[in-house]
């Protein structure tokens, strides 16, 4: 490396001091406040505060929906990955484009869609309220909207994936005798795994913190419809900061998990650095 | 088994891959589908495997019908280029693959597997790799990996797309005579796609070769060599010197060759071709024989033959010609040296492929 005159290094100086400044204040400090918040009634009260029933059952609910709709989209996002990268048919790139809509429209949106289809006054209601089925401020819909603003997280990691590895050792598989379940579970899961793991992390990671979707849907019946997200907002609005502020650390808290999981994926399994080489030797 | 295919078309959109091929291939056959890249040649390997399914015309393996047939159920062992071998297994693993993979009736039992994988690996030379994955291994034992997996499950024809064409030019030409000496212990029918001509005309029993989808030629390396049909092929097969020029009389192989003419009227314009190594240099002009005044601009002695490089008066490129190095020693050749060509062998064409033109030398 050259050596830097003292303007260059007065500009990196200053370049780093800013970002420093920026991070702080905008990332740290916010995320500091969080736990100074939820602590600053003392620890008897964060944790009474975390053991109400009403956090508690959010937390629950928080669970069965990330449980609920982190699987569907690892199914959803193989099957379209697989279609989108190993055959060629009319409207793939239609497809292509259909699984990002979630990412382009906003949440509540996507919430007001649902209602409009399933709610009462929609086209389906009646006939799911004569039947005795509830999706529209019950928990079937709090999954819908999940898993519609999730879909895309699993595809969209898998698709270049599997486009740079290519479909050599499937098709290999296939001329050495293997059925399809066969070149399905022998060499193409093992091969996405890691792939696989860091898109469904992805996807837990925004089923667990959604609000704009849920929040139309869930018609927030205490103990019953509220997921974390919603008893946050819902017990800040109620000035039970204690509350508020234990919900969100606990939310904090599986940011920083997914955070920290998703960087171990990074470097042990190399699986950004691998697709490049692919690219490179292909 | 023997392989015939009859009619073969394949489109991508536009873009015809392979327009009506024919081609019978006999049952213990090492043939070599030779051409430049885009000439269909894979489509072609592809589509007998099973990986391709053609537009038109059949495909009929050991006098079966196979046009249809899933690719797991052909028998077949395939090659890919870039190896193809599952990175996540061990070479070991890698092996056994197609054997593990039978339907549970036809599976051998574990230990069967155990010793025809050992059995494999000792064949490619690879017995102590079993427990390594594939991205500890160079490409060439790579290679030799993707040839004992293909070989497993006892193929009745085995394909190889390019299988060389990764590896650099020693590790190339090892594997080729390692191939050859294979196939002779094995006598598995062997297709052999590749466009390395040096390749085709030395590992196979015949060579078949494909140009924009159709077939060009087809015949024994001799025969490919030593009278290409077209000057496709002739160019293809390497260096060439290229003459345009106009017929004075009907030329036949036997005759004494005399090179055409500029100057003389006639209308049949033609192309002749001359490899490197079938002129004669002499110092001075011969009598009787039709020679070409050059001028000496390179010489390059590193090698088996020497390589000169003359300007001829007219011709837009230098002509090649390659002597031996005892008669360079004769002629005492320097750089700048004024010499006269005869060409021994000259074979004429009428017409020439519009690619080609301007690829030689014009007189």
């Amino acid at each position: 490396m050259t050596r830097q005159t003292p303007s260059e290094r007065l500009a990196r100086a200053t370049l780093i001091v800013l970002a420093c400044l920026l991070t702080g204040l905008f990332l740290i400090l916010p995320l500091v406040t969080v736990f100074a918040q939820a602590f600053a009634q003392g620890w008897k009260l964060y944790l009474a505060a975390i053991h109400s029933p009403d956090v508690l059952s959010a937390l629950k609910l928080t669970l069965v929906v990330a449980a609920v709709a982190v699987p569907l989209n690892v199914v959803f996002g193989i099957a379209a990955s697989w279609a989108i990268t190993r055959f060629d048919f009319h409207g793939k790139q239609l497809l292509v484009t259909l699984i990002d809509i979630p990412l382009a429209v906003s949440p509540v949106v996507a919430g007001l869609m649902y209602v409009e289809v399933f709610g009462l006054h929609g086209w389906l209601g009646p006939w799911l309220d004569a039947h005795n089925f509830h999706i529209i401020f019950a928990v079937p819909g709090i999954v819908l909207a999940t898993v519609f603003v999730t879909f895309p997280f699993v595809a969209r990691e898998l698709i270049p994936f599997m486009q740079a590895q290519g479909s050599d050792e499937e098709e290999a598989a296939v001329v050495l005798g293997a059925n399809p379940f066969s070149v399905f579970w022998r060499v193409t899961l093992p091969n996405i795994k890691w792939a696989l793991l860091y898109g469904a992390i992805l996807a837990a990671s925004r089923s667990i913190g959604e609000f704009g979707a849920v929040s139309v849907l869930s018609g927030h019946i205490r103990g019953r419809t509220t997921t974390l997200p919603l008893e946050v907002e819902m017990a800040y609005n109620e000035y039970n900061f204690t509350a508020a502020f234990a919900a969100a650390s606990l939310l904090t808290l599986a940011a920083i998990l997914t955070l920290t999981v998703k960087k171990i994926l990074e470097s042990t399994s190399g699986i950004h650095a691998h697709a490049e080489r692919e690219k490179d030797a292909a | 088994m023997s392989i015939q295919i009859e009619n073969i078309r394949k489109n991508y959109g536009a873009f015809e891959a392979l327009k009506d091929i024919s081609l019978t291939i006999e049952s213990g056959e090492l043939i070599a589908l030779l051409g430049p890249s885009g000439c269909g040649k894979t489509t072609l390997l592809r589509s007998i495997a099973g990986l391709e399914t053609p537009d038109s015309g059949r495909i009929v393996l050991n006098g079966e019908e196979s046009t249809r047939t899933n690719a797991a159920r052909r028998g077949i062992g395939f090659v890919f280029q870039h190896y193809a071998l599952f990175r996540h297994m061990t070479i070991f693993e890698n092996v056994a693959f197609g054997l593990r993979v039978q339907p549970r009736a036809e599976r051998l039992a574990r230990a069967a597997i155990h010793e025809r994988v050992s059995e494999l690996l000792r064949l490619v030379q690879l017995e102590s790799y079993g427990r390594m994955y594939p991205e500890q291994l160079s490409g060439g034992q790579r290679q030799r990996v993707a040839l004992a997996r293909a070989l497993a499950v006892r193929p009745k024809v085995l394909l190889l797309d390019e299988p060389f064409s990764a590896l650099d030019a020693k590790v190339r030409k090892d594997l080729r005579t390692w191939l050859r000496r294979i196939h002779d212990e094995l006598h598995v029918t062997t297709i052999l796609v590749t466009h390395d001509q040096e390749e085709a005309l030395e590992v196979a029993d015949r060579v078949v070769i494909l140009n924009a989808g159709k077939l060009e030629q087809e015949g024994t390396p001799e025969q490919i060599y030593n009278q290409p049909a077209s000057p496709f092929v002739y160019n293809f097969l390497g260096n060439v010197n290229l003459f345009h020029g106009r017929l004075l009389a009907d030329l036949t192989p036997a005759e004494s060759p005399r090179v055409p003419s500029p100057s003389a009227p006639s209308p049949s314009a033609v192309v002749g071709f001359v490899r490197p190594h079938e002129f004669e240099v002499s110092a001075g002009p011969v009598s009787g024989r039709n020679a070409l005044p050059a001028t000496l601009a390179k010489l390059n002695a590193a090698g088996p033959l020497v390589r000169l490089e003359l300007i001829v008066a007219d011709a837009a490129r230098p002509v090649i010609v390659e002597i031996s190095h005892a008669r360079l020693r004769e002629l005492e050749l320097q750089e700048g040296n004024k010499v006269y060509l005869t060409p021994t062998e000259i074979r004429v064409f009428n017409d020439l492929p519009e690619d080609m033109v301007d690829f030689g030398s014009h007189i």
